[in-house]
């Protein structure tokens, strides 16, 4: 995701509130800690694709297949939440473990949420 | 949508829910609690303005669990039953919603649905309802509100049947501070 920083336009938004600001970052960084940077890097890439932002296409050929799991059900939180089902589900806990399944589903619902906040100018209408 | 757990309880004896799968990963729930603790403890936007949001979040998103619990703070502040049945899509008709309230409705529905919504006239009727430093704490509360509506419902913990449960408000949590 581009424009916002390292910390995203959510906390961005929050400079005004350096308290408020730190839990965020704080949650944000304890739950992408819990998964494999690159994997993280994709999820962010792959949901910023879908919003049509500025992001570079991946190539999924090149990944793996639990990447590729990971990945493609990244792609499915932003507009179609509700129809992934136990077994798409069930897959990737198959493959991730169920710790790793929760990160990685905090990460991805973030991820769609902050792609969101820039879509709006979070940041700008907080600056104003 | 499923409303079979798609991940286990953490916690022994307890059925899956959202503390007790978010459980699976300690140092993430202890910095979600703590940040919701400290934004609903937070006054700069009032407890009953943020369950405006969350509400019209919980309907759109379609999480039958944020649609049911509402926060005794909200409710203090006078979010009745009969204000919460009018943030549907005609919200802008309603006689019980404020000018305040419908201007952070097109925000939460620019947010989480349509971010053409928050153009010309209504991104100025946002900032003339709202300072700077509200905005900021809407738009924590409402991305928030969606990951979290995403993730109990990606995560199969939304109930089949769910009596409306006022609970009470997220608090600050001391440790964390």
């Amino acid at each position: 995701m581009s424009g916002q920083g390292a910390g995203g336009p959510v906390f961005a938004a929050l400079a005004g509130d350096p308290v408020l600001a730190e839990h965020y970052a704080n949650f944000r960084a304890k739950a992408e800690s819990a998964l494999d940077a690159r994997l993280v890097a994709l999820v962010r890439q792959a949901i910023a694709a879908v919003h049509g932002m500025d992001a570079d296409p991946i190539d999924d050929t090149a990944l793996d297949e639990r990447t590729r799991l990971a990945v493609a059900y990244a792609r499915r939180i932003p507009f179609e939440h509700t129809a992934i089902t136990d077994p798409e589900a069930a897959a990737l806990v198959a493959q991730l473990g169920e710790p790793r399944f929760v990160a990685f589903s905090v990460v991805a619902a973030l991820a769609d949420a902050e792609c969101r906040a820039a879509l709006v100018d979070l940041p700008g209408l907080a600056a104003a | 949508m499923s409303t079979n757990p798609r991940v286990s309880s953490a916690i022994p004896g307890e059925p899956a829910h959202f503390g007790s799968v978010l459980a699976h990963q300690p140092e993430i729930a202890e910095s979600f609690f703590a940040l919701y603790g400290r934004f609903w403890g937070s006054d700069v936007l009032a407890a009953r303005i943020k369950e405006v949001a969350r509400m019209r979040n919980a309907r759109v998103t379609q999480c039958g669990f944020c649609r049911n619990v509402r926060f005794d703070k909200a409710v203090a502040e006078g979010l009745g039953e009969e204000v919460v049945d009018d943030i549907t899509d005609s919200y802008q008709a309603s006689a019980k919603l404020t000018d305040t309230e419908k201007a952070v409705l097109v925000f939460t529905d620019a947010l989480i649905h349509d971010p053409q919504l928050l153009t010309g006239d209504a991104r100025a009727a946002l900032q003339k309802h709202l300072t700077p430093a509200q905005i900021a704490e809407l738009g924590l509360g409402v991305t928030l509100f969606l990951a979290l509506a995403k993730v109990l419902i990606t995560m199969g913990l939304e109930p089949e049947v769910m009596d409306r449960t006022v609970v009470p408000t997220p608090a600050v949590l001391e440790a964390a501070e």
